[in-house]
């Protein structure tokens, strides 16, 4: 339904149309509860007080017998429910957050428990992960039983039910009400006044009732909080994992590093001074170009070292901190690189690296794949938030799918609680931010 | 000549001072920190001093700052900054003031004894001796305003060994070409990019300037 922009009668049908329909909606989705519970409560309670009906008593006995009764209707009213919201609430909550979603923008990610597979064991039962069954045909009925009935997610939204039909309910009902009542009245000649009167203000509620979702679905329609902890200690060892591997692979990198390069020069030169050792009386000549190789070797030792060194820790960003390095970052890259910075003072070390290695990774991008003619870097922190901005005029479309270190960089992020941000459509330009929270040294 | 000497590590700091004692210069101060650093170029006023950028107590670039403040003080004043890896930030920052007596080399050249004289020399001259590896990075710089694009393929080496801090002879013989030829080329880079001073060894480096100047600063 659309909704004409600017004030005036049209817009105000259109809302209060809109209004009417999603307060039905709203009802329609809430009333399970209650359309379980009254009726319970209005029998249980006939039936219950039959039982005391005629009963002559001093007042306190009464008095405890009506309790009784209370408690005795309440149980009832506790036993439907049970047996009924297991059964609804799943799927009233789901269609109630797909109004939230559309109507308010009140997103909520929710995860149902998925059914676990069935094990055949050695001694022919099947586990279904809970306990063993004969055959696999109980086990799979048993296991989607137990995972769908035994989900915390489940019983959360129960609790949503319960709560949205004595506050979403009543408050989204009574536009309805009023208009239902309104209309009841006009027919009736005598009390025409009232009737409009009615009328008119459920109209004038019905754009406004609706919007009790609001709040009940912010606080009610979301994951249960116990798994929400428990998927940041997912996400959590997920980034721990990520880390580790990375920290082993970097530690193998560095030893084959070593030990392929520097190390092996090292006992090449020692062979060839050991060779110039024993020329140097008999062919001092020979000595001493084997001594010229040796000198060879040791350079090129050297600069192997260097560029081992510059991809574990660039000696800028050792002796300068993050901002130099950019600009010695910019100063080396194959395009013409502006670096606007609004950094006070030096990040904290690990951020500063993780940081450093993303801008290097992202100006390494835009020289292999962006065709790009202008890169701006802009490195600023506000808000206890650590953020670099890459952006270049090129040909736009990157994507982190493509494999183009974008997603190891995002790894790397997370693990700081940071985030990157892409906005690359095809044709340019590309505007890459990575923004890590973090403290000033 | 006179010569200050500041590097934290004993062996490689003893290493230099023997080798150019070897040569007949005298190290008049071999220090170890960027405070003493500091002080040793302004007490003595060397004519050249040989510093390392990573100096303790901080271990980040103290003997670089060491070695720019005491140029801030005594305009000129002959500095060789050795590192375990060179910077074009670095370079940029060394040259900025326009003075020349700079040079800025890879720790490894210290194995090449005479080259290592040689760039010790000129430095003290008021030439520069920069390392290669940082010339060639100074020059693959992609520019706005590109001054190399006036240049032609032959001007643009010369310009290159120039960086370095050669002179037109040393020039002349890494290219096989004979020094007047040189002393020209020299003579129309110095026109293309609008260099006019008439001291040659300033000239020299200021030619390297005006190519960095028109390359643009990242602004801060």
């Amino acid at each position: 339904m659309r909704i004409p922009p600017r004030g005036g009668p049209l817009r105000w049908c259109a809302e209060v149309g809109l209004g009417l329909y999603r307060s039905v909606v709203l009802v329609g989705l809430t009333c399970v509860v209650p359309l379980v519970a009254v009726p319970v409560g209005i029998g249980g309670a006939r039936l219950a007080g039959s039982w005391t009906a005629g009963l002559d008593a001093p007042l306190a006995v009464r008095m405890l017998a009506t309790l009784g009764e209370g408690l005795a209707v309440a149980f009832w009213i506790a036993a439907a429910l049970f047996i009924v919201y297991p059964l609804t609430s799943r799927a009233l909550a789901r269609a109630a957050r797909r109004c939230a979603a559309e109507w308010l923008e009140v997103r909520h990610e929710v995860h149902y428990r998925s059914v676990p597979p069935v094990t055949r064991m050695a001694t022919g039962a099947w586990w279904d992960g809970e306990e063993y069954h004969k055959t696999e045909r109980e086990a799979r009925r048993r296991a989607a039983v137990h995972a769908r009935f035994h989900d915390p997610q489940l019983h959360w939204d129960g609790l949503w039910a319960v709560v949205a039909s004595v506050t979403v309910l009543p408050v989204s009902a009574l536009p309805l009400l009023a208009l239902g009542l309104g209309i009841y009245l006009a027919v009736t000649p005598a009390l025409l006044g009232y009737g409009i009167a009615l009328i008119v203000a459920g109209l004038l509620a019905a754009p406004f009732a609706w919007r009790i979702l609001r709040p009940v679905a912010t606080r009610l329609l979301g994951p249960v909080p116990r798994t929400r902890l428990s998927r940041r200690v997912e996400e959590l060892e997920a980034i721990r994992a990520d880390l580790t591997q990375a920290q082993a692979a970097e530690l193998e990198r560095i030893e084959r590093g070593l030990h392929d390069g520097a190390q092996a020069r090292m006992v090449a030169m020692g062979m060839s001074m050991g060779a110039a050792e024993q020329l140097v009386d008999s062919n001092p000549d020979a000595a001493k170009a084997v001594l010229a190789e040796a000198r060879a070797t040791s350079a090129t030792a050297l600069a192997e070292l260097r560029t081992l060194v510059r991809g574990i820790n660039p000696p800028v960003l050792a002796e300068r901190g993050l901002v130099d390095a950019v600009q010695a970052l910019a100063l080396d890259a194959a395009v013409v690189v502006d670096v606007l910075t609004r950094v006070p003072s030096r990040p904290e070390r690990p951020v500063e690296s993780a940081v450093y290695f993303a801008v290097a990774e992202l100006l390494a991008n835009v020289a292999k794949h962006a065709e790009a003619e202008r890169v701006t870097v802009e490195l600023s922190y506000a808000t206890r938030t650590l953020t670099a901005t890459v952006e270049d005029d090129g040909v736009g479309g990157a994507d982190p799918a493509a494999g183009s270190g974008l997603s190891g960089i995002e790894r790397r992020v997370h693990a700081f609680g940071g985030r990157l941000e892409i906005d690359s459509p095809a044709g340019g330009p590309t505007r890459i931010t990575v923004a890590v929270p973090c403290e000033l040294s | 000549m006179r010569i200050v000497v500041a590097e934290d590590l004993f062996l490689l700091r003893n290493g230099m001072v023997q080798l150019v004692e070897a040569f007949g210069h005298t190290v008049v101060a071999a220090v170890e920190s960027g405070p003493a650093t500091l002080e040793a170029l302004l007490e003595h006023r060397p004519d050249v001093a040989i510093v390392d950028v990573r100096l303790p107590p901080t271990f980040s670039d103290e003997g670089l700052q060491a070695a720019l403040a005491a140029r801030r003080a005594v305009p000129g004043l002959p500095v060789l900054i050795l590192s375990q890896h060179v910077e074009q930030l670095y370079a940029r920052e060394l040259l900025a003031d326009g003075h020349g007596g700079i040079g800025y080399q890879l720790k490894d050249r210290v194995l090449d004894a005479e080259q290592f004289l040689d760039a010790l020399t000129r430095v003290a001259g008021g030439g520069t001796a920069l390392d290669p590896t940082v010339v060639s990075k100074l020059l693959a710089r992609p520019t706005r305003a590109d001054p190399l694009a006036a240049l032609t393929e032959r001007e643009r080496s010369v310009l290159e060994l120039m960086a370095e801090g050669l002179s037109n002879a040393a020039i002349a013989g890494r290219l096989f070409l004979s020094e007047g030829a040189i002393s020209k080329y020299t003579t129309t880079i110095f026109a293309k990019l609008g260099v006019v001073t008439d001291d040659d060894t300033n000239r020299r480096v200021r030619a390297v300037l005006a190519y960095l100047e028109a390359t643009g600063r990242s602004e801060q």
